[in-house]
């Protein structure tokens, strides 16, 4: 049973996260695009996230297959579906899931009327999960090994990394010009639970050699490891408490700590071109609070029963000699941990004069002073085997004066047809933003391999509106 | 004005995103389905007896041993198996006729089967026999569940006196086909 529910949750892996926000972007109507540039073009007096409902993200997708290919109400038969999964699927697809929750934020600009200079700062919570596809653990699960004589099975086709944690943060952004946007972002990150087993290596084998003692030559070679921090108490007997209400709490007041930075650029060469770029998240986190790490390491030659007419007796008993060649070992080191870090860019042209109702705010903004902007985005991230990147079409429209248009077309691994809109109205001084991409696909949504949204409420207040 | 224009759109676009968004029918008890039956094959048993290490005068002699077999017995293997298949293949080069027999042995090394092979001597030419499959499925299955210890006799029948000269061998090798059936319960 619990097996079981083991392997689904490998087959599960495949549905695929990614943390490209691409909507959100440098669209810079929403206070929280300073979260993925902290060198974006935002201006404010002050602004308050609404608790908790200020930045809500989740992103789901999948680069082999769908909720549709495994759950449908179809008649064909569930394992099936299974197996079609794991025979297309390839060892590097991934799932890479991210989820934000936004607990508090705010923003305030220092200095008097006619400074330049931005603080905002903030606490959220963050979901991490990767995972690239186990597809030669998923093939012996499924078929065994009497189809794959003389294959080998990779065991470093396990390679899997998840993290809760939340993040305090405080940055900074200043307009040193009406060309040049600084800004950096200082984190401090409590990882509430940690689990990485990234660096996996060797196979299980099963051949056949003419002319040797035993009709197989089958050997593990095994060189794996999982170390995990701020879980294994869970795992114990004894254990009799609330799991997710205690790494909730860890997650806030008892986490392995971490620092990490932001920083990020906004240049106008021209009055309507734009080029930015950022990278978030650089950083460690020393993972330190209830660490255990799990290690498989050996290799064992299986021949089988060999009895010995000769007399002599000596007994032998598979289980322990296969424990004696890859013993189960448990370390209690301390490790460091890198936050997949993030790459953005941009380029960004602006054209079709925008007419306001409201009398001329020439000191604000070059940006409102154009109706609409197009460009292209580039997106990058750090990843076990290969980085993740993402390329980005965009188009933004300026509805009305306060009524924000972003729509993207990105090509990822996960699609290629991936199509975003983002709106971003403010209504008083009460801003509301909702970002979905893969609008294609939300015909369907259970046919998607990738979806993603943001949404989030924030009170803003400048300076017109004193 | 305005703002009753911002807010209708904003509706509308919340309203869109929440009812475009359709989904198929979709039936996540199908979990419940879920059977995974892997077949995997592994090495049983082998030995190599040279023939001058069986010195005999003419007649029949023995030979055994044992070794620990509990692999079937571990509760993990006993929950899911389904079916086990061996598959024996002997080759003799020894100028006398050989039984084997296979014993499957329980904790109190009570028998609780004997499979026979019974092996040609060699005439000079090639001598390799692969036994039918044995299967254990149902009550047969039960008592593989219960066996501690795998026992080899070696009955060697009468014919040519062998010496520590005398050449060739007695090979055994073998497999288990262990067919597996993983659902919930």
């Amino acid at each position: 049973m619990r097996a079981k529910y083991l392997i689904l949750g490998l087959l599960f892996q495949i549905s695929c996260f990614s943390q490209n926000k691409e909507v959100l972007y440098n669209f810079t109507s929403i206070p929280q695009s300073l979260l993925v540039n902290p060198g974006a073009d935002v201006s404010y007096k002050y602004y308050f996230g609404v608790p908790v409902l200020s930045g809500v993200s989740v992103n789901l997708g999948s680069s082999s297959f769908s909720v549709y290919d495994l759950f449908a109400d179809n008649g064909i038969d569930f394992n099936d579906k299974v197996r079609n999964i794991v025979n297309k699927s390839s060892r590097n697809d991934k799932v890479v899931t991210n989820q934000q929750l936004e607990v508090f934020s705010g923003g305030f600009r220092v200095g008097g009327r006619e400074s330049r200079s931005y603080v905002s700062f903030g606490v959220y919570q963050e979901f991490d999960f990767f995972m690239y596809m186990p597809k030669d653990m998923a093939l012996l699960a499924l078929d065994g090994n009497k189809n794959y004589i003389g294959k080998v099975f990779h065991l470093d086709d396990l390679n899997v990394k998840a993290e809760v944690l939340s993040v305090f943060h405080v940055g900074f952004h200043k307009k040193m010009n009406d060309k040049l946007v600084l800004g950096g972002r200082a984190k401090l990150y409590s990882s509430g639970a940690n689990a990485v087993s990234t660096h996996n290596s060797g196979y299980i084998f099963t051949g056949q050699q003419p002319g040797t003692v035993n009709l197989y030559n089958q050997i593990i070679s095994s060189n794996l490891e999982l170390k995990t921090s701020g879980i294994s108490r869970f795992t114990k007997d004894e254990y009799e408490g609330n799991i997710a209400r205690d790494i909730a709490h860890n997650t806030f007041f008892n986490g392995s700590l971490g620092l990490g930075v932001d920083a990020g650029v906004t240049y106008y060469p021209k009055e309507n071109f734009q080029v930015t770029a950022s990278i978030i998240d650089l950083g460690f986190i020393n993972q330190s609070k209830d660490i255990e790490t799990l290690t498989y390491k050996g290799t064992y030659q299986y021949q089988g029963a060999n009895p010995d007419f000769s007399g002599t007796n000596d007994p032998e008993n598979v289980f322990a000699e296969f424990k004696k060649a890859i013993p189960r070992d448990t370390l209690y080191n301390k490790y460091t941990t890198w936050r997949p870090t993030k790459i953005y860019a941009s380029l960004q042209y602006s054209f079709g004069y925008f007419r306001s109702d409201n009398d001329c705010n020439c000191k604000e903004k070059i940006k409102e002073r154009y109706r609409n902007a197009a460009g292209i985005q580039f997106f990058g991230m750090t990843a076990p085997r290969e980085p993740l990147v993402a390329v980005t079409a965009f188009y933004k429209r300026n509805i009305f004066e306060k009524l924000d248009l972003k729509a993207t077309y990105t090509i990822d691994e996960f699609s290629s047809t991936n199509i975003g809109l983002g709106l971003s109205g403010t209504i008083w001084k009460l801003n509301m933003y909702a970002l979905v991409n893969n609008v294609l696909e939300y015909k369907d949504i259970s046919k998607a391999s990738s979806a993603a949204f943001q949404l989030g409420i924030n009170f803003v207040f400048q300076d017109s509106e004193d | 004005m305005k703002l009753n224009c911002i807010n209708s759109i904003l509706k509308i676009f919340v309203v869109a995103i929440l009812f475009l968004s359709c989904s198929s029918d979709l039936d996540f008890d199908q979990v419940n389905d879920l059977k995974l039956e892997p077949i995997f094959i592994a090495n049983l048993a082998y030995f190599d007896i040279p023939a001058n290490e069986l010195v005999a005068d003419g007649g029949t002699q023995i030979v055994y041993d044992s070794r620990n077999f509990d692999i079937f017995k571990k509760q993990f293997l006993r929950d899911y198996l389904k079916k086990v298949e061996f598959d024996v293949e002997i080759e003799n080069t020894i100028e006398r006729g050989f039984v084997i027999n296979m014993l499957l042995l329980n904790s109190k090394n009570e028998i609780l089967t004997t499979i026979s092979f019974v092996v040609p001597a060699y005439k000079g030419s090639p001598n390799v026999i692969k036994y039918p499959t044995e299967v254990f499925e149902n009550q047969r299955l039960e008592l593989l569940k219960q066996t501690q210890n795998i026992g080899f006799v070696a009955l060697m029948t009468s014919g040519v006196p062998l010496d520590e000269n005398s050449l060739g061998n007695l090979k055994l090798r073998s497999s288990t086909t262990t067919y597996f059936e993983i659902e919930a319960k």
